[in-house]
């Protein structure tokens, strides 16, 4: 193409561009983000002065650049982060030399696939809708290089009619089109934007002042009830060896074999649990998972784990018994719950004896500590003293306040002065529970730590030390962990204010939503894909493919009749009717001559039958306005058309 | 075989009218179309790489926009209606004059039309509007000649699908021999003269010569016409004269044999201009060829038999 592209239909092409690479602005390296952004502008320079053109020296130069940079940032070839960088230099050169029509294409297409990377980064419901916005404006951007035609309104236009036309489509065929998981050599390292949750050491002695944020941890959705919240002990790391400042899992859990047969009783939980990338191979469940999907572990611990860590949201479908018996201890666990970093301060058995007088039962004894913590001053707080030294000491006797971790590892040591197998279970505890999903949200918030006794022919049984201190915790509705709980609190008072209610309520549509977007976008393959179809009937991929085929053939069969149905020539319509009229009219005799004129027609006809005169007259004039007529449209076709409906001669 | 797909058959020409309907319009993938296939490949690729559903989404979308742009750009010519009015006669050598009429019953807009014979213009038609088109043809010899077919194409919306309709009108048109040049005198310039002078003679005297008056009619020798009558109101007409025995001989005769050049095409040239330079001064001529001949007379009719059997003519040949 010779004629040289208007103006605005380049700044067009490249404004949609730009706005493309710009999400990348937070994860590509800066410079090459600055780089990306000059050669732009550069091309922005030379649409005002034609000085400004590179010189093929320079281009070349600029290319070598970008190829030491891209060595440089060390990132290799392959790979997320790799691909997006090398596709953002491409974008970036090609656009600096991009002259005529075929090279402002060439860009077009770049730009598609790095907005196709966008979606390796973040998968958000917001992102989905810049893109689709991106998209739809660098289609117009085509239609006006292609029309050349620097209006913009027209394209806009086009393109939003044919989006408009091409989403059911898009749907069909994502919901459709069958998924095949790509093999395990093709997934490139995918750099993770893991959470980082509950570590495998607690160390409550170190920690001044605990923190956890509010970012979501899993969702967990029930088939049925939500059970109660003193049930709702989701699992993690177990820690049953100590050496008096930290507390760690033991290596000792792949004993399964050996251990007792799990009883349970009453009725099983189903849920799901959708986590979400996290660092760590727990899955949080309620004690006790029997059913799990079976790439997951379940290891003497009773904890869930996945091999792999999931650096990506899963979910897992899990059926917990929440009464349940353990049986009998093997004796490495009896070992492992019961040992002592060194011999117990003296103060520490006195103490224990106390509370224990004469009475050798454990549940006793761990009655009797339950009072002791709730009668002595023992305060619950997130901002203890440091206790770096003898921690579980100065915690009983000094400091006599902390957070869940001193709690439970207090708890659990005295029992253990008195031989009795105890250890400290951490996890989270309840979780809010979303109204509009009607499913629960964990978040880092409501990390908690607790402790967990063998009783004899109880098995192991869970003990929440915290909740002497901190009874309210459990108390009705409230589903929150401690750090919560003046939130909890003040959200009582404000919630008379309507307002309020209609940002926690609309909070929970929006998590709700994010929810449904999980399950029905993000996830939506392999099993979710199959299980949604077989409830339509379609199973298995050839069938998918029959369906796919028909639907998306039937769908643009529906369309091209849409689209073309109104191109029937008008003129035609209009004759085909004053035709009908004739018709009607040679019936009675009064036959219209070939040579004759419509009007010459209408003269002859009305003095033939001057019972018909009147609606004679008004057809004609109708029928010869939309003929001549320049402006006549439809609306004086369909009257035109009534009137012959109700014709009768 | 391929006798009955209709891509193949010959006789696909037009009368006059034509509607651009499913069995006219064709449609194919351009090299920006099927690059933007590979472009969909490879966000395929993308998205089965990272098993990234929202990949999967956008790839799904540009395969959806891909198809649809394909009633779309059938749409950009479907349904136009293209009708000849027609051309005119012309000399070879000069450029005839198509008159079309190009309009569009539909309902929406037509930007980015290309129509046109050999190369295309471009032009836009807004909804059930019409438009007059002129195309000029160069023409390089006598005779009827059949019309070009015409393409009206369009790229519309992305350039990613080439649609065209070819169309071939039957009617033909017929080219004159080309003019020759101005300085060919018309043969036996005396005659003409005489006649002129008689003709102002007879004028003067008002002898018997003066045949009567006649309503003017195009091609009327403007000579010829009686002012007189016209400055009276009376309408336009013009004096025919009596011509007698003697002046007969004397008659302007364009003859085949008369001719100087060497060539037949030259001489037919050379004709061609006596023709209009003898019906552009208002002279009576006669018309000869090898085989056809025209007793002297002039207008319209008679200038066109004459020329029409100059387009057409052709030697015989004897073995």
């Amino acid at each position: 193409m010779e004629t040289e592209i208007d103006r605005r239909i380049i700044i067009f092409i490249l404004a949609s561009v730009a706005l493309i690479v710009l999400p990348h602005s937070g994860h590509i390296p800066i410079s090459l983000l600055v780089f990306f952004y000059s050669l732009l502008i550069w091309r922005f320079c030379v649409l005002w002065d034609k000085k400004w053109i590179p010189k093929k020296w320079l281009v070349s130069l600029l290319s070598a650049i970008a190829i030491y940079q891209l060595y440089s940032l060390n990132q290799g070839v392959f790979g997320r982060d790799a691909g997006t960088s090398i596709f953002i230099t491409a974008l970036g050169l090609k656009i600096l030399e991009s002259n005529k029509e075929q090279d402002f294409y060439l860009v077009s297409y770049l730009a598609f696939v790095v907005a196709s990377s966008q979606f390796l980064y973040s998968q958000s419901i917001l992102m989905l809708g810049y893109i689709l916005f991106v998209t739809c404006s660098l289609f117009a951007a085509l239609i006006t290089l292609n029309t050349k035609n620097n209006d913009a309104k027209p394209a806009i236009k086009k393109i939003l009619t044919m989006t408009a036309q091409a989403i059911p489509i898009t749907v069909l065929l994502f919901f459709m089109f069958p998924r095949i998981d790509p093999p395990d050599w093709l997934l490139f390292n995918q750099q993770n934007t893991a959470v980082s949750g509950l570590s495998d050491t607690l160390r409550p002695g170190s920690i001044s002042k605990l923190g956890f944020s509010h970012d979501l941890v899993f969702r967990a959705k029930f088939k049925g009830k939500i059970p109660p919240v003193q049930d709702l002990y989701w699992r993690g790391p177990v820690f049953s060896q100590t050496d008096g400042l930290n507390w760690t899992e033991t290596n000792n859990r792949h004993f399964l074999r050996q251990m007792d047969k799990l009883v349970t009783y009453g009725q099983p939980s189903h849920y799901t649990v959708m986590m979400e990338p996290q660092d760590g191979h727990w899955i949080f469940t309620l004690d006790m998972p029997t059913v799990y999907p079976q790439k997951l572990i379940k290891n003497g611990l009773f904890q869930l784990l996945n091999p792999t860590k999931p650096k990506k949201r899963k979910q897992y479908e899990i059926t917990s018994f929440l009464k349940f018996n353990t049986g009998k201890l093997t004796d490495t666990e009896y070992s492992d719950n019961t040992q002592l970093p060194a011999q117990p301060m003296p103060e520490v058995t006195q103490l224990v004896n106390e509370l224990k007088g004469d009475n050798d039962s454990a549940q006793f004894l761990i009655s009797a500590i339950f009072h002791h913590f709730k009668n002595n001053d023992f305060s619950y707080t997130l901002n203890p003293p440091v206790m770096e030294i003898n921690p579980i000491e100065t915690f009983l006797f000094k400091a006599r306040s902390g957070f869940c971790g001193h709690y439970a590892t207090a708890f659990v040591y005295l029992l253990r002065v008195a031989n009795i197998p105890a250890r400290v279970v951490s996890g989270y505890q309840g979780g809010s529970i979303n109204k509009v999903g009607n499913f629960l949200e964990i978040k880092q918030s409501d990390a908690h730590a607790w402790a967990e006794v063998w009783l004899e022919n109880k098995g192991w049984v869970r003990f929440d030390p915290t909740s002497a201190v901190a009874p309210d915790q459990f108390s009705e509705q409230n589903l929150e962990s401690s750090t919560a709980e003046k939130q909890k609190n003040f959200e009582i008072i404000e919630n008379k204010n309507l307002f309020n209610r209609w940002v926690t309520r609309a909070g929970d549509v929006w998590s709700n939503m994010d929810y449904e977007w999980q399950q029905w976008i993000i996830h939506y393959r392999g099993e979710k894909q199959s299980k949604f179809l077989s409830s339509w009937g379609i199973t298995g991929i050839k069938s998918m493919f029959y369906w796919l085929t028909v639907l998306v053939f039937f769908m643009l069969g529906l369309f091209t009749w849409v689209i073309l149905r109104n191109q029937k020539t008008n003129i035609d319509k209009v004759l085909m009717t004053y035709q009908r009229f004739c018709d009607s009219l040679a019936k009675v005799g009064v036959i219209k001559r070939k040579a004759e004129t419509a009007h010459d027609f209408a003269l002859r006809a009305k003095q033939l039958r001057p019972d018909l005169a009147n609606n004679i007259s008004l057809i004609t004039w109708s029928y010869i306005n939309l003929q001549y007529k320049k402006d006549s449209g439809i609306d004086d076709f369909k009257a035109f058309k009534k009137q012959v409906n109700s014709f009768k001669a | 075989m391929f006798k009955n797909i209709r891509f193949f058959k010959r006789d696909n020409t037009v009368e006059k009218v034509v509607d651009l309907n499913h069995q006219r319009v064709f449609i194919l993938p351009t090299n920006k179309g099927l690059s933007f296939l590979v472009l969909i490949a490879i966000l395929f690729l993308i998205a089965f790489v990272y098993n990234n559903n929202l990949c999967y989404l956008l790839a799904f979308l540009l395969s959806s926009i891909f198809l649809i742009s394909i009633l779309h750009s059938y749409q950009s010519i479907f349904g136009l209606r293209l009708e000849l009015i027609g051309c005119n006669k012309v000399f070879a050598g000069e450029m005839a004059e198509v008159n079309l009429l190009l309009s569009n019953p539909g309902n929406i807009d037509r930007v980015n039309l290309n129509i046109g014979f050999s190369k295309s213009n471009k032009l836009s038609l807004g909804k059930q509007k019409q438009k007059k088109l002129t195309f000029f043809l160069f023409v390089e010899k006598r005779g009827w000649h059949r019309m070009n077919k015409i393409v009206i194409s369009s790229t519309y919306p992305f350039g990613f699908f080439t649609v065209w309709s070819p169309i071939r009108f039957s009617k033909k048109y017929l080219a004159y021999p080309a003019l020759a040049s101005d300085n060919c005198p018309l043969p036996m310039m005396d005659i003409e003269e005489s006649v002129e002078e008689e003709l102002m003679n007879s004028s003067i005297a008002g002898g018997d010569d003066f045949y009567g008056l006649k309503t003017y009619q195009d091609g009327d020798a403007i000579k010829q016409i009686d002012w007189k009558s016209f400055a009276k109101g009376q309408g336009l007409y013009i004096k025919q004269f009596q011509k007698n025995a003697t002046a007969s001989n004397q008659q302007l005769w364009l003859d085949y044999d008369f001719t100087t050049a060497s060539d037949l095409e030259e001489k037919l040239s050379q004709l061609c201009r006596w023709v209009v330079d003898a019906e552009k001064q208002g002279l009576d001529y006669g018309f000869s060829l090898p085989g056809f001949s025209l007793q002297p007379s002039h207008g319209l009719n008679h200038y066109q038999q004459c020329l029409e059997a100059l387009a057409l003519y052709r030697p015989v040949v004897i073995d």
